[in-house]
This record gives C-alpha cells, sequence and structure tokens, in this order.
C-alpha cells in the first residue's frame, strides 16, 4: 500500500469537503439543506468503503509519521458514523436557523483532521491535526453568530484552547529535549537519562494536559459545560462525540509510547485525573437546569470512566475504554438530536421544557429515556456494559492495588450520583405535565431513520456486545505486539551493557 | 444432527415472534393475533413432534447457542433433547395447541383478544424454554417467564377486582418459592461451580459428596420453587383463586402445564434430590401426600365448577409430588411424570368441558344452578365424563394405568414409614372418585335447577372439537407407552407390555396390591358419590358430616389464617420500617447524604462563574496540583 492510498480515507473527505462547498455557491439559499443530506451520504459512503479495502495490520507511512493500524481504523469509523448523524442532525435544524453552506464543509473538515490524529505516528501528526479539529470547532461552536450565547462560547472555547495548546506545545518540547525524538515509535525505545527524566515527566503531564482538552478530562475540563450550552446542539453533538474519541485516541498513542520510561507517571497521572472528573462533574451536574450543560458535566464524568479504563494499563482495560466510547457516543449523539428537534439548535435546553415530551412525541420520549437509561449504566443497554467491562478490567487488573480500588469506588459514587440527574430528566419527560402551549413535534424522516438507527444501536450494543468487543481488542491488540517488541529490544538492549 | 437442530431453535422461537409481533402491531387487530398466535403454536406443534420422532429413542443431545462470552465469563443458552425433556415438550406443544384454537372460539369478540393472545405465545415461548433448558440459570428464566405470564393471564380481566387481586397473590406466592429456588441454584452453583445440567449431573455422579451436608438444604430450596410454582402446601392457597382467570387458562397453565413444572423440575434435578445422606425426598413425599389429602377433601365440599377442578389439581399435583419423594435411585420418578403427562391431558379436557358448560349457561359457575346438561350438551358430557373417569382412574382410560404405577411405586418404595403413605394415596384416590362423581352427577343429571340450566344448547365447532381431540389421548395414552419413554431417561429398566391386554393384564400382575386396592377405592368413591349425589336436589353432606364439611367448604380457613398472618406480620414490619424509615434512612442518611452531596454540587459550580480569566486561573491550578501530585510518587 502507498503513501497516498493509505490516507485515502481522509483525501476522500478533504475533497468532498471542497466539493461541497462548490456546489454550495451555486445553490440557492433556501435549497441548502440538502447539502447537509449530500454531505452524509458521502460520509456514509465513506465509511462502507473503509470495510471494502483490505488494510495492511500494521505500518508505517511518510517516514513514520502516519499509522495505518487497527486502532486507528477503529477511530476512524467512529468518526465516519458521528460525523454522519450530527450532519443529518444539522440538516434538520438548519431549515430554522438557516445554518448555511459552510456548516457541512467544515463538519468534514473537523472529520478529517480527526482521522488524521487517529492515525498519528508522532508529535507532530499530533498537533497539526489536532489544531486542525480545534480551529475548525472554534468556527463551529460560535456558528449560530446571531446568539450571544454560542459567540461567548466560541469565544471561551477559543481562550482557553489556546492555553492548553499551549501547554501542549510546552509538553512535546520537553519531551523532545528528554528524548531527542518527535516519533513514536522511536520514542518507545528512546533512553532518557536520570537527569532528563523529570523533564520528561513534566513533558508528558503537559502532552496530558492538552490533548485532556478534547477529552474534556480534569484539569482541562473547564470549558467543558459553558461550550456545550452554548454551541449549536450539532456542533455540541460532535464535540461530545468525535472531538472527545479524538482526545481518547491520542492519549492511548501517547501513553503506548511512553509506557516503558513512565508506567508509574501514567498510573498515577490517569487515576488522579479520573477521579478528579468523575466527582467534578456528578456532583457539578446535580443543581443544572440545562440540558445541554447537563450534558457538558456528563461529559466530564465520561471522561472520567474513559480514563479508568486506560488507568488500569492492561489490554482489556484499554478496550473497555473504546466500548464505552462507541456507547457514549450513540447515547450522545441521541441526546442532542432529540436537543435540536424539540428546542432548535441554538435555543437554550431547559429541562423544564422536555415536560410531557411523551404526549408531543413518543418517539422523542423514548429516545431520550433509552439513551438516559444507556448513560447511567442500566441494563441492558450499550452504557450498562461498558461501565461493567470497565469495572471488570480494572478489578482484573487491580490485584492488590489499592488505587484502583479506590478508582472503582470513585466510579461507583459517580454512577450512582448520575442516576439521580439522569431520571430527574426521565421525570420530566413522563411525569411532568406538559405547559399549554406544548404541541405536538414534528420528526422529519430522516431524523427518524437517524434516532431508530441509534436506538437500535443502544440496545444492539447492550445484548450483543461481543462483537464490539472483538473489534475494540482487536483495535488494541493492534498495537500491542509493539509492546511486545519493545521489551525485546529492551532485553537486547540490558544484555548488550 | 444438524438439520433437528436448526428445527428445535424456531420451537422457541416461534411464540417468541409471535409474541412481540402481537405487542408490537396486533393489539388492536384481533384476527392478525389470532393468526399469529395460533400458527405459532402449530408450528411448535409441528416441530416438536419432528424433533421427537428425529431422535432416536432412548438417547439425548444438546445444542447452545452463545450468548455473551468476555473473558472467562461465559452465559450460554444450552438446550437439552432427551426423552424426559421431548416427551414433556410434546404435551405442552400439543396440549397448548389445542388450547390455542379453544381460545379462538372461547375468547371471540372480547375488547383484550390481542392481549390475551400475546400473553398466550408469551407462556408458551417460557414453559418450552423451561422444559428445554440444559442449564439451570435458563431453566430459572422460563421459571420467573412463566410466572409473570400467568400473572398477565390470571388479571387478564383486570376490571375486576377478584381477578387483580388474585394475580397478585399468585404472583406473591411465587416470588416467595422462586426466592427459595434461586437460594438453592446459587448454593449448587457455589459448591460444584457449573448449573449445566449435565455437568452437574456428572460431577455429582464422580463425587456425590461433592455438596456435603448441604445436600439437604439445596435440595429442599429448590423444592421450595416447586411449592410455588405448583401449588403445594403451605404456598397452595393461590392456585384456586386463579381460576378467576379465562377458563382455557386455567386449563393450559393452572392444570396441564406450568402448574406441572414443579413436578418436572423435581424429576430434571432427582439426581441432586436422591443424593446420599440427602432426606429431601422423604420431607418432599408428605408435602405431596399432605396436599393431595388436604385438596381432596376440600374438593368434596366446593360448589364453583372451576373450583372444584382446581382443587382437584392441587391433589393431583401433591399426588405426582409424593410419587417423585417415595422414588429413589433404583426407582426413578418415572409415574410421576406418567402421571403428569396423562393428566395434563384430561385436566386440560375437563377444563375445556367446564368452558363449554359456562359458556352454555351464561358465564355461572355454581353447579347447583346448573343439573341435566348431559342430554342437551352430549359432545361436552361424553368427553367430560371420559376425562373424569379417567381422573378417578377407572380403566382402560389413562388415568388408571398412571395411577396405578404411582400406587405401586409408593408401595415399593424405600421411605420408612410408606405404608402410612400409601393409605394416604388410596383414601385420595377414593376421595377423588367420589368428588368428581359429584361433580358429574349434579352438573349433567338430576334436575334442571334454574332456568338457564333449561335452556343450555351445545357449544359451537370451535369449542367442541378441541374437546374430542383432547378425549383421545385422555382415553387412550395408556396404551402408548409414555411410561417406557420416561423409562429410558432413567437407568432404571422399563417394562415392555405388548398389547391393548397386555397392559392391562400388566397393571394387575405387575402390583396386585396396589391396582386392587386404587381400583376398589375408586369404586367405593364413585359408588358413595352416586348414593348421595344421584338426583339430589342440594348438597346433602354438609348435614351427614356436619363440622368436617364445614371446614372443608371454607378451606380449613387457609386463606384467613394467612390473612390474619399477614396482617400481623405486616402491622409489626411496616411500624418497623415506618421507624427506620423515618429516623435512619429518612433523616440520617438521604437528607444527610442528599443534602451534603447537593451542597458540594453548589460549592462546586461557584467555580464556573462564567468569567474567562478565573477559568484560565483554575486551568493552571489544576495543572499545577497535578504536577505536583504526579511529581511526588
Amino acid at each position: 500500500m502507498s503513501g497516498f492510498s493509505a490516507i485515502g480515507l481522509e483525501l476522500a473527505v478533504v475533497v468532498g469537503a471542497l466539493a461541497i462547498l462548490m456546489i454550495g455557491v451555486c445553490v440557492s439559499s433556501e435549497r441548502r439543506s440538502f447539502l447537509s443530506y449530500v454531505a452524509a451520504l458521502f460520509v456514509g459512503l465513506v465509511l462502507l468503503s473503509s470495510f471494502l479495502v483490505s488494510w495492511p495490520e500494521k505500518q508505517a507511512f511518510f517516514e513514520g509519521t502516519y499509522l495505518v493500524d487497527g486502532l486507528a481504523l477503529f477511530f476512524k469509523r467512529l468518526f465516519l458514523v458521528a460525523a454522519g448523524f450530527v450532519l443529518v442532525m444539522a440538516s434538520g435544524s438548519s431549515r430554522e436557523t438557516a445554518i448555511g453552506v459552510e456548516f457541512p464543509v467544515l463538519v468534514l473538515i473537523a472529520l478529517a483532521g480527526m482521522m488524521f490524529a487517529a492515525s498519528a505516528g508522532g508529535f507532530i501528526l499530533l498537533f497539526v491535526a489536532l489544531e486542525l479539529v480545534t480551529v475548525t470547532f472554534y468556527v463551529l461552536v460560535a456558528f449560530a453568530r446571531n446568539t450571544r450565547r454560542s459567540l461567548e462560547a466560541g469565544v471561551k472555547f477559543l481562550i482557553i484552547g489556546a492555553v492548553t495548546s499551549a501547554f501542549l506545545v510546552l509538553g512535546m518540547a520537553f519531551v523532545y529535549g528528554a528524548t531527542g525524538t518527535m516519533n513514536f515509535d522511536e520514542l518507545r525505545v528512546a533512553p532518557i537519562d536520570v537527569g532528563n527524566k523529570q523533564l520528561f515527566d513534566i513533558g508528558l503531564v503537559l502532552v496530558f494536559v492538552g490533548v485532556g482538552f478534547k477529552l474534556a478530562a480534569v484539569p482541562s475540563q473547564i470549558w467543558a459545560p459553558d461550550v456545550y450550552e452554548g454551541a449549536p446542539a450539532p456542533v455540541g453533538a460532535f464535540l461530545a462525540s468525535g472531538s472527545k474519541a479524538v482526545g481518547l485516541v491520542l492519549i492511548v498513542r501517547v501513553m503506548n509510547s511512553t509506557m516503558l520510561q513512565g508506567e508509574t507517571l501514567w498510573a498515577v497521572l490517569l487515576a488522579v485525573s479520573a477521579v478528579a472528573s468523575i466527582l467534578y462533574g456528578a456532583l457539578c451536574a446535580i443543581p443544572q437546569k440545562d440540558l445541554k450543560r447537563l450534558l457538558g458535566y456528563s461529559s466530564i464524568v465520561t471522561a472520567g470512566y474513559l480514563l479508568i479504563g486506560l488507568a488500569s494499563g492492561s489490554e482489556a482495560g484499554i478496550g473497555a475504554s473504546l466500548y464505552y466510547m462507541t456507547a457514549y457516543t450513540f447515547a450522545a449523539l441521541a441526546v442532542f438530536t432529540v436537543v435540536s428537534i424539540v428546542f432548535g439548535a441554538s435555543e437554550p435546553a431547559e429541562i423544564v421544557g422536555l415536560a410531557g415530551l411523551y404526549k408531543r412525541s413518543p418517539l422523542l420520549a423514548v429516545a431520550l429515556t433509552l439513551s438516559m437509561i444507556s448513560l447511567a449504566g442500566i441494563p441492558p443497554l450499550a452504557g450498562f456494559f461498558g461501565k461493567f467491562l470497565l469495572v471488570k478490567s480494572a478489578v482484573g487488573s487491580a490485584g492488590l492495588k489499592t488505587g484502583l480500588v479506590v478508582l472503582i469506588g470513585v466510579m461507583v459514587v459517580g454512577i450512582l450520583i448520575s442516576i439521580y440527574y439522569y431520571f430527574g430528566v426521565i421525570r420530566a419527560v413522563y411525569w411532568v405535565a406538559p405547559s399549554k402551549d406544548g404541541k405536538s413535534i414534528i420528526v422529519t424522516r430522516s431524523e427518524r431513520v437517524a434516532l431508530i438507527m441509534l436506538m437500535v444501536g443502544l440496545v444492539w450494543l447492550g445484548l450483543f456486545p461481543g462483537r464490539l468487543i472483538r473489534a475494540s481488542s482487536g483495535a488494541v491488540g493492534s498495537i500491542a505486539p509493539s509492546r511486545q517488541a519493545i521489551a525485546e529490544v529492551v532485553k537486547h538492549d540490558g544484555e548488550r551493557r | 444432527m444438524p438439520a433437528i437442530e436448526q428445527l428445535v431453535w424456531g420451537i422457541l422461537l416461534l411464540p417468541l415472534i409471535s409474541a412481540a409481533g402481537i405487542t408490537l402491531f396486533g393489539l388492536r387487530r384481533p384476527r392478525l393475533a389470532g393468526v399469529l398466535s395460533v400458527g405459532a403454536a402449530a408450528g411448535v406443534a409441528v416441530l416438536s413432534l419432528l424433533v421427537f420422532t428425529g431422535t432416536p429413542f432412548g438417547e439425548w443431545w444438546e445444542c447452545s447457542a452463545e450468548w455473551l462470552s468476555v473473558g472467562e465469563l461465559n452465559v450460554p443458552v444450552a438446550l437439552r433433547f432427551d426423552p424426559l425433556s421431548l416427551t414433556m415438550g410434546l404435551i405442552v406443544a400439543w396440549v397448548s395447541f389445542v388450547i390455542h384454537v379453544y381460545s379462538l372460539g372461547y375468547m371471540r369478540g372480547d375488547r383484550g383478544f390481542g392481549r390475551y393472545f400475546a400473553g398466550l405465545s408469551l407462556f408458551l415461548f417460557s414453559m418450552l424454554l423451561i422444559v428445554l433448558a440444559g442449564n439451570l440459570l435458563v431453566l430459572f428464566i422460563g421459571w420467573e417467564l412463566v410466572g409473570v405470564s400467568s400473572y398477565l393471564l390470571i388479571g387478564f380481566w383486570y376490571q375486576r377486582p377478584a381477578a387483580a387481586d388474585a394475580s397478585k397473590k399468585a404472583f406473591l406466592l411465587n416470588r416467595l418459592g422462586d426466592f427459595g429456588f434461586l437460594v438453592g441454584l446459587l448454593l449448587v452453583w457455589s459448591k460444584t461451580g457449573t448449573v449445566d445440567i449435565s455437568e452437574l449431573e456428572c460431577k455429582l455422579a464422580l463425587d456425590p459428596g461433592l455438596l456435603g451436608s448441604l445436600a439437604t438444604a439445596a435440595g429442599l430450596l429448590i423444592f421450595c420453587g416447586v411449592l410455588g410454582k405448583s401449588a403445594q402446601f403451605p404456598l397452595h392457597v393461590w392456585l384456586p383463586d386463579a381460576m378467576e382467570g379465562p377458563t382455557p387458562v386455567s386449563a393450559l397453565i393452572h392444570a396441564a402445564t406450568m402448574v406441572a413444572a414443579g413436578v418436572y423440575l423435581l424429576c430434571r434435578v432427582f439426581f441432586l434430590l436422591a443424593l446420599p445422606g440427602s432426606a429431601a425426598l422423604e420431607l418432599i413425599a408428605w408435602v405431596g401426600a399432605f396436599t393431595a389429602l388436604l385438596a381432596a377433601v376440600i374438593a368434596t365440599q366446593q360448589d364453583d365448577i372451576k373450583r372444584i377442578l382446581a382443587y382437584s389439581t392441587l391433589s393431583q399435583l401433591g399426588y405426582m409430588v409424593m410419587a417423585v419423594g417415595a422414588s429413589s435411585v433404583s426407582q426413578p420418578p418415572v409415574a410421576a411424570m406418567y402421571h403428569l403427562s396423562t393428566h395434563a391431558c384430561f385436566k386440560a379436557l375437563l377444563f375445556l368441558g367446564a368452558g363449554s358448560v359456562i359458556c352454555a349457561v351464561h358465564h355461572e359457575q355454581n353447579i347447583w344452578r346448573m343439573g341435566a346438561l348431559g342430554k342437551k350438551m352430549p359432545v361436552t358430557f361424553v368427553t367430560f365424563l371420559i376425562a373424569a373417569l379417567a381422573l378417578a382412574g377407572v380403566p382402560p382410560l389413562s388415568g388408571f394405568f398412571s395411577k396405578e404405577s404411582i400406587l405401586a411405586s409408593v408401595l415399593e418404595s424405600n421411605v420408612a414409614a410408606r405404608h402410612a403413605l400409601f393409605a394416604v394415596a388410596v383414601a385420595v384416590a377414593a376421595l377423588t372418585g367420589f368428588y368428581m362423581t359429584r361433580l358429574v352427577a349434579v352438573t349433567f343429571f338430576g334436575p334442571e335447577r334454574t332456568q338457564i340450566a333449561g335452556q343450555a344448547r351445545e357449544s359451537g365447532m370451535i369449542l367442541t372439537i378441541p374437546l374430542l381431540i383432547l378425549a383421545v389421548p385422555s382415553a387412550f395414552a395408556g396404551f402408548w407407552g409414555i411410561d417406557s419413554a420416561y423409562a429410558s431417561q432413567f437407568k432404571g429398566a422399563a417394562v415392555e407390555h405388548a398389547g391393548v391386554f397386555g397392559r392391562i393384564a400388566a397393571a394387575f400382575t405387575h402390583s396386585p396390591v396396589a391396582t386392587l386396592w386404587g381400583l376398589g377405592a375408586a369404586i367405593v368413591g364413585i359408588v358413595t358419590g352416586l348414593a348421595v349425589y344421584w338426583n339430589a336436589a342440594t348438597d346433602r353432606l354438609p348435614e351427614k358430616l356436619g363440622l368436617v364439611a364445614g371446614w372443608a367448604r371454607n378451606r380449613f380457613y387457609f386463606d384467613e389464617l394467612y390473612a390474619a398472618l399477614n396482617e400481623a406480620t405486616h402491622e409489626f414490619l411496616s411500624r418497623l420500617a415506618d421507624g427506620v424509615d423515618r429516623w435512619v434512612i429518612s433523616g440520617i442518611m438521604v437528607r444527610g447524604v442528599h443534602g451534603s452531596i447537593e451542597l458540594a454540587g453548589r460549592l462546586l459550580r461557584l467555580t464556573q462563574t462564567g468569567n474567562i480569566q478565573i477559568h484560565a486561573v483554575l486551568l493552571g491550578a489544576g495543572i499545577a496540583i497535578l504536577l505536583l501530585i504526579v511529581l511526588r510518587h
């Protein structure tokens, strides 16, 4: 496989974005909503083609900066799925808020950035792809430019994003300074002098902070509630699904390449961040009255859960995080779709406004209920199984390490608290009488199809998790052999000395 | 057997698809609901016959599908096909098919037609899951599901308070028993490490002492589930009340199949009950005998046609449980399963006949308001009579053979007080003859006691054809060698009787004492019944027996006793719970936890000021703290 066919998926998405931009110019503004459909269909086609190509098991391109392996492919497919649903959601919203031709184009460009990031073979591509995603999101978050909330959210996102990017660059520089390489494969086996160890550790913490910005993990979680609340609903959905997954895959990559030198560092770092994220997010979510803001806090809690899987350090743990990410993606997409239908893309989403939703639209009520139940982690839905896998992997690797026991305890506390605020939403849907102007809600056919697909996904993943478990453990396995190889290299190294 | 393996999943899936299909699309479309449900039942009947004939006699096989597999945790859905499950499955499938057809006529025009058939299909699925389960966990899932569907169907006419109460009572008492079953299941699991039936049997065969001193406890805990589902004393009170459900439901669930599942379970795990050192079987035998006697006495003084049959069912179930209890490794519980099979046919027929009668007299259920129906409803009368005689144990009908084999097995058992047990069994046989004679004589003969009884007419074809179909096995099942099918399950040798007369003769030569006593008891019961009730205008028994009859009429006050007990415990528990709730849970735990969490939430929210400078400072502080923590390790 040549380099250009290796980046074929990304190229296709970029070309698609440009094509839609050019078509959009020629289409009158009333008829632009179909551009989102076209983009969604196109994304679906790219997703399909990703299954038709036979990918190499593991291969590096462009002098090691670009990797094709199971992990990259897993996340690319996840991004494509998320982008497809986001575009369908946007097509529905565009009727009212005139979201315009640029929206699908920007989504596609962010998508291309995410896909490049998943394949990052070194810090250079990591940074460039991450900035491509982040800069696109600055525009997307502030897209409803006639509302103050959206603009404010954009500015906050921009400033916090700029600060964390600065930390990221600084961290990269420290790691480079300590090891002399930017490439992940070389980083694995790079010897570090004792004097440089502290520099290396600080560098890793800063890189974590920078990448954790995407994941919304403590300490770079502070933007999430404001931005989720202010951004248009489809953008919020993309933040919760694609953008979050970018953070996850990049942390997995960096962690995997520095595991030998920094095993205890990662364990402590991830555990501390996970505990803080879960407690912070869960506690702050309790008094929330806006559903989008609630999702912002829930997103922070989710980041904590994802980090627990990574903190256990085992293949099963990372696989569990991948599984949970997928389950969360489905639930978050469904909730945001409902929000954008009920409240409109850029209006505030007061939970009170959901009162009597089941009378106004049973489909939306069921979709919202299923996603809330899945987020709360109640069987038999996908979220339950994800949490089950996370706990199981943590228990499996815990042995006698007290740290992981604390982690599991915190996770249980987080789950218990989350049941409280998720069920507050369900209560509003079923047991609160609708206000007088509560008319029945019209759901377009494409939105209905999307919601049903998401619901089927939630139930299917919960009842028959086998396939996704195999896919995620395969993805993790594809980066694992190199670990073994390194261990051998290190052993040889030791023998030579 | 690849072809058969494809078929068996169809057996389970057809009713499930039907239940789901009706719930989704058929609740307001009675025609669709009827077609789906009866079609599924017919498919199951045919498939079960194919699987039955496709399995060589006396062999067994399993098939399983993996439900989920995560690391070491494997949860397979295992199905087991051996003579026991195949024969039982065949009976369940065919009896339910006939009753499905009957329901089409009986339930016509009911507003909940679709709901009824959805429940019936769900029941069929869960019952087959119990029968075919190769794994105690799967069996337990089916066990709970039949409880649910039984609840739904007893309370089918939920507008009637009596039906709603009855369904609740049935569900709660079943749950009580199921709890014991679940504990027993967990006990077996923790001791042996498996819930797979074949594996369990192998392990216990290799090491009979595996359960150690807990063998009796495990057996009795599993028996708790049977107490609930098969309505044995002291959990027997729900079954008579369950007659509030539609009559076909009473026939299918509360006579032929579900209540028999308890007996089936006992036979399924017989190897566990019969472990050396376990005293479970003896207790089981006495519980069964007591239930049989108690229910038979009560049945003699009931006036509601369905309640008489319900108590009769209780009594016969007690009989089967007693037969299981009287069995041993050398003498396996073939007789119990034999009686279960014949009883399923003739008791279903009795209930369907009662349904036909009830329809004819405009939903009157008191037998003393009927009379002289024999001439007006010939088909119902003849089939009902066949079933009643079979139940009473008159040769050459099917009930005679199965009852004879139970009596013989009790007499030959190694239970210490087997003669006492045998005496009880004979007494029950006499009482059975007596109350069935009373039922038939009062309902079908004698004077027309009311006007509606005079206007009664034979029911339509859709009700009478199922009666005729069921009459065939009720009469002739004794000649079909059902017992040798069951005997091949257990390693005990089956006696092959050839020919019709050979079989009848064998019943007398094999164990003449038991057979003669049983036959004598039946004749005594029938003759006494005729003497008291032939052409009777009112019940003359109470004046002759006095107090005993009054007690029997009032069901020995069990319901009142339970209600009082329940109220006392309830009162005590509710006071206790109220105190705990008010002071401990609500005061300290809920308010305390809720308050502190809420407070923490509100405090933390203060950090989200919306001020971007403060956000940046917090971010910086967070990074600093993180660095501090990480670098100190």
